[in-house]
């Protein structure tokens, strides 16, 4: 028979037994980390805003297991998102600045030639026991805003951005997934710096930049 | 001899004795050696990571790169990721050169113009391929007791590589060389008790070989 005061010596060793077992039970945790390069380009004249929203700068993926072979996943984005993307914006455009709020007509901000608000519409992963490929992948939907500071739109336009990195030896599944992850987000800003000026809009509005600064000038 | 040093010297020969076989084979075909070797300038080995179902090991070209710089220690080798964080966004899968002439594509960026002359590269190698298991048998069972733990039984598994290394030459922005390796090898894992793994070193033989051929077409020494 158990006495009280050794019933109570055996809950905390029952309760670390327990919290154990439950860990087991959670989804696999992946908090994207990576460092990312600076771009090499010649920087657009540009004082360019950019306004990460909530869902932006917090973006997490949520993916309920399947089956009961499989785990749930959580994929936690948005603090490497905002870091590729300050790192990139910063040597695209001759100056970046952090907005302090959306842009919008009652909207006290800072004062830029435009405002870039990033967002995460889709994203989807994929491990080996899904695929049966030796390959992890990621693929993300982006669009984005481009603003006046006075929120009326200049352009509007989709992106998408793919990561993938095999299996390794030693390697886990979160660690894996962080890879394709971060291959991912340089995809993106690959894809960003390369085609920013091609979108139509963007295009557009720097022509037109381009011509009212010339006919200002003597 | 020493105790400790003979436990290292039988542990070696164990691992020796201990090791599968593998069968290699290298294509090669180069235009325009460097005779006097390549001097000053620079060398990069990348990996080419366009295909989707599979990807170029990054520790398969740091294998290839070492090799190189091992056996001709005037020859410096970038590191890949050193490289392409350099001249990011520009040899990235989505933005990577295709072809020798895409290079003056590249070049029209003032940039990237200067980095490249700052890093001095005159060959760009271009590695494409990868090791993979291909078959694989047997089985072992493996158990846990209040006497110990012990694992028996028997499996095999065989593994194949192939690599294509693709050389650029910078200045020209020309195609001077291809070379092909290919190797196989069988490993076996007998288990009484303890398992015993006999690794057939197929990666690092690729490796060994596309570095050798590679160090004849860039060194003066070989």
């Amino acid at each position: 028979m158990t006495s009280a005061p050794d019933a109570r010596r055996w809950r905390l060793p029952a309760a670390i037994l327990l919290l154990t077992v439950l860990t087991g039970c959670g989804p696999s945790t992946v908090v994207v980390q990576g460092s990312f390069p600076p771009p090499l380009l010649d920087p657009l004249p540009l004082r360019m805003g950019v306004w990460y929203d909530e869902a932006f700068a917090g973006h997490e993926f949520f993916d309920e297991a399947k089956s009961r072979r499989e785990s749930d996943w959580l994929v936690k984005t948005g603090e490497a998102q905002v870091q590729m993307w300050n790192t990139l914006l910063g040597g695209m455009f001759r100056e970046l600045v952090q907005m302090k709020g959306r842009p919008g007509p009652n909207q006290m901000n800072q004062l830029v030639d435009a405002v870039l608000v990033p967002h995460v519409d889709e994203l989807q992963y994929a491990i080996p026991t899904h695929t049966n490929v030796k390959v992890y992948e990621i693929w993300m939907r982006y669009r984005f805003e481009l603003l006046t500071t006075s929120g009326d739109p200049i352009a509007d336009w989709t992106m998408t951005a793919y990561g993938k990195t095999p299996t390794a030896f030693l390697q886990s599944d979160e660690a894996a997934v962080n890879l394709a992850a971060v291959v991912a987000l340089r995809d993106a800003g690959a894809n960003f710096a390369t085609h920013f000026t091609r979108v139509p809009e963007v295009r557009e509005w720097l022509e037109s930049r381009a011509t009212t600064r010339g006919e200002a000038e003597p | 001899m020493k105790p400790g040093v003979m436990g290292t010297a039988l542990l070696a020969a164990t691992c020796t004795v201990l090791t599968g076989c593998v069968t290699a084979t290298v294509d090669e075909m180069v235009f325009n050696e460097p005779t006097e070797g390549i001097g000053d300038s620079t060398v990069v080995i990348l990996g080419r990571r366009h295909a989707s179902d599979y990807e170029t090991e990054p520790d398969f070209i740091q294998c290839v790169g070492k090799r190189i710089a091992s056996r001709d220690r005037s020859i410096e080798v970038i590191g890949e990721l050193e490289f392409i964080n350099a001249l990011y966004p520009w040899f990235e899968p989505r933005t990577a050169p295709l072809r020798p002439q895409d290079i003056d594509r590249l070049l029209l960026h003032r940039p990237v113009a200067e980095k490249m002359a700052a890093l001095r590269t005159e060959y760009m190698i271009w590695i494409d391929g990868n090791t993979v298991r291909t078959d694989s048998a047997g089985s072992m069972t493996c158990g846990i007791g209040p006497g110990g733990a012990g694992c028996f039984g028997f499996g095999t598994w065989n593994n194949d590589a192939n690599y294509e290394a693709t050389i650029w030459d910078f200045t020209d922005r020309a195609e001077v060389g291809r070379i092909n390796t290919s190797a196989s090898g069988q490993s076996y894992m007998p288990a009484v008790v303890v398992p015993i793994p006999i690794i057939a070193p197929v990666q690092g033989t690729a490796c060994d070989s596309i570095g050798d051929q590679l160090l004849e077409f860039l060194s003066s020494e070989f």
